[in-house]
């Protein structure tokens, strides 16, 4: 093992808007970064800062990785202005990953919020890819407009696969959106799988994840089979720092994907 | 090898030849506190006017600082920076706490999956010869985090010889194989029943004067107590009341392993620096969006004492304290951790 705090060059191949604020990032690293669904990757953009993301596209492609990212901060803010041939910096993967192999013969509810849906795309993309594995896949995803959706391209062929099943909604409509009005939440009211069997997984903004969770618990899901992708300040990727610190984990080496049954004893896990 | 006494007029030779090879370090008093200084053989004299203080209590600074240093380089784009080839040492009078602080960054850097070469680089090329505490202050605890006020056999992990003052002279307990050949380098003899129940004698006070100072153990439940108390908010605000928020305890604490990661732009790219944090600070846990699930300061307080108390012991088996009590002495509001605990 090396220098744990030195990233890879990766360079920038393409980008594409998902939203006014929401881009999607291809990078081709000068070497694999062999993570699996549910880690992420420390980005650095050069003499910015470093965050932490995680990869939306398949970790069956190996060559590149697609990192759906939210303009919010100043690194963020520095990386939109970042342009195809420019070089970033990679460090990772980091984390733990969805243990694929607990979901396997199980119906999969997925739950996204936002940008949310980035990770959870590289999640649904492990599960189509060999789908034989898994019961049917619902994804539920809610956003504030139709203009905030991710993915808008990608959803029509989603919907075509086999043993998919999405349901879209927004906050606030427009007059094209023929689709429900709401928040996410809106979309669970009838859950079409064995709640008791089923494992859900939920990524979105803190208040959404709370509110889904409990929606999820209401309906029968057990906490053990609720993963949630927690938001902490995790620095380094590598348990040292001690920043993404929540009750007794470190979310960068034991999440960023906990069960509801891991964090249920923390007071105010969704801050 | 069995213990062996050196003789006081032996002990430059061995320094002389323990330091040949290597930088060595030793406690200096300086006014009323003792220093860790460089001993220079190129400027002989140069640190005639800093005595010794191998019979005092652990330096002001944390022992952490020679190898999780304050500041460091660690990456850099474009190109690649690899942790540079450390130089060897001897740290010539460390104390049985600074091997407890240690241990804790020993499961912190090199025992979980990834490993800090930096670190590593310079632990291994640091030889650490510990001197018993003979005279324990008022402030140090160590009794009552499982510690002792000398080192023995079991401290070999991060100890490698044990170091008593003696009548004449001193008496050197090998700990680890590297200790064994430091000892070797000395003009010797095998220790007399006198000399080591001398030996025993003195760690014994220092041992019974702990216990006067620190007559009661915290809890063995004390790492559930905390947990009980997350949302006590009431108790931790009431300990937390004279608390000016200098971040004084955890920079001189030995045990925090905290630490921030900030890039700068350099040329065409950046610079990382690796630099100490501390959890009272009120960015530390603050994410990108700007939530912050620590903004107030009775939640860094708790969280101290949950990662030090609670967590940790869960986790790795040994608090992550040292009682060494240097968080106390630079308090300016003295929160004594004893007492927080006591109360817990």
């Amino acid at each position: 093992m090396g220098n744990i705090f030195q990233p890879i060059s990766a360079e920038i191949i393409k980008t594409i808007d998902e939203t006014p604020n929401i881009r999607t990032f291809v990078l081709r690293p000068e070497q694999e970064v062999p993570f699996l669904a549910g880690q992420f990757i420390e980005l650095t953009m050069p003499g910015y800062g470093e965050a932490p993301f995680t990869p939306s596209s398949s970790h069956f492609k190996r060559d590149i990785i697609e990192m759906t990212i939210m303009k919010v901060g100043r690194a963020t803010g520095a990386l939109f202005d970042f342009k195809v041939g420019d070089t970033v910096g990679i460090r990772g993967p980091y984390g733990a990953r969805y243990p694929l192999e607990k979901f396997e013969g199980r119906d999969i509810y997925i739950v996204g919020g936002g940008v949310g849906l980035a990770p959870l795309r590289a999640l649904f993309l492990a599960l189509t890819h060999e789908i034989d594995k898994y019961g049917r896949i619902f994804l539920r995803y809610g956003a504030r407009t139709p203009d905030d959706i991710v993915y808008k391209y990608l959803i029509p062929e989603w919907e075509k696969m086999k043993k998919v099943d999405i349901d879209l909604s927004v906050d606030v409509r427009d007059e094209r959106w023929m689709k429900k009005v709401g928040v996410v939440t809106c979309l669970m009211d009838e859950i079409p799988c064995d709640e008791a069997k089923s494992i859900a997984v939920v990524c979105g903004p803190p208040i959404m994840m709370k509110f889904v969770t409990m929606k999820l618990l209401e309906a029968g899901f057990k906490g053990e089979h609720i993963y949630l992708s927690m938001e902490t300040n995790m620095s380094c990727g590598l348990g040292h720092c001690g920043h993404c610190k929540l009750g007794p984990y470190f979310t960068c080496k034991d999440g960023p994907v906990l069960t509801w049954d891991q964090v249920k004893d923390i007071p105010d896990p969704f801050v | 090898m069995s213990i062996q006494f050196l003789a006081q007029s032996s002990q430059s030779e061995w320094i002389e030849s323990l330091s040949r090879d290597a930088t060595l370090f030793f406690p200096a008093l300086t006014k009323d506190q003792v220093h860790w200084q460089c001993l220079d053989p190129a400027t002989p004299g140069k640190d005639d006017d800093a005595p010794w203080a191998l019979g005092h209590i652990r330096a002001a600074e944390p022992v952490k600082s020679f190898f999780f240093t304050p500041r460091e380089k660690v990456a850099e784009m474009p190109g690649k920076l690899e942790p540079a080839a450390p130089g060897k040492r001897v740290l010539f009078g460390a104390k049985a706490c600074d091997i407890v602080a240690l241990r804790v960054h020993r499961k912190m850097y090199l025992e979980q999956e990834f490993k800090d070469e930096f670190y590593r680089g310079r632990r291994e090329n640091t030889l650490i010869i510990v001197a018993d505490c003979p005279v324990p202050e008022d402030s140090c605890f160590c009794n009552l985090v499982h510690g002792r006020p000398y080192a023995t056999d079991d401290d070999r992990d991060e100890g490698d010889v044990a170091l008593s003052v003696v009548e004449g002279g001193w008496l050197l307990e090998p700990l680890s194989d590297a200790g064994d050949k430091l000892v070797a380098l000395a003009r010797t003899t095998p220790a007399t029943e006198a000399q080591l129940a001398a030996r025993e004698a003195s760690r014994q006070t220092a041992a019974k004067r702990l216990a006067e100072t620190n007559p009661k153990q915290f809890a063995p439940d004390t790492p559930a107590r905390i947990w009980k108390r997350v949302q006590d908010d009431a108790f931790w605000s009431r300990h937390a009341a004279d608390c000016v928020e200098c971040y004084g305890c955890l920079m001189a604490c030995p045990t925090c392993y905290c630490f921030l990661l900030y890039d700068k732009a350099k040329d065409q790219g950046m610079e990382r620096t690796k630099v100490w944090d501390a959890c009272y600070i009120a960015a530390y846990a603050r994410v990108g969006g700007g939530a912050n699930p620590r903004a107030e300061f009775v939640k860094r307080f708790y969280n101290r004492f949950f990662c030090k108390f609670s967590h940790f012991p869960t986790w790795q088996k040994m608090p992550a304290c040292s009682g060494c009590g240097r968080c106390y002495k630079v308090c300016m509001g003295k929160i004594d951790i004893r007492k927080v605990l006591a109360e817990v």
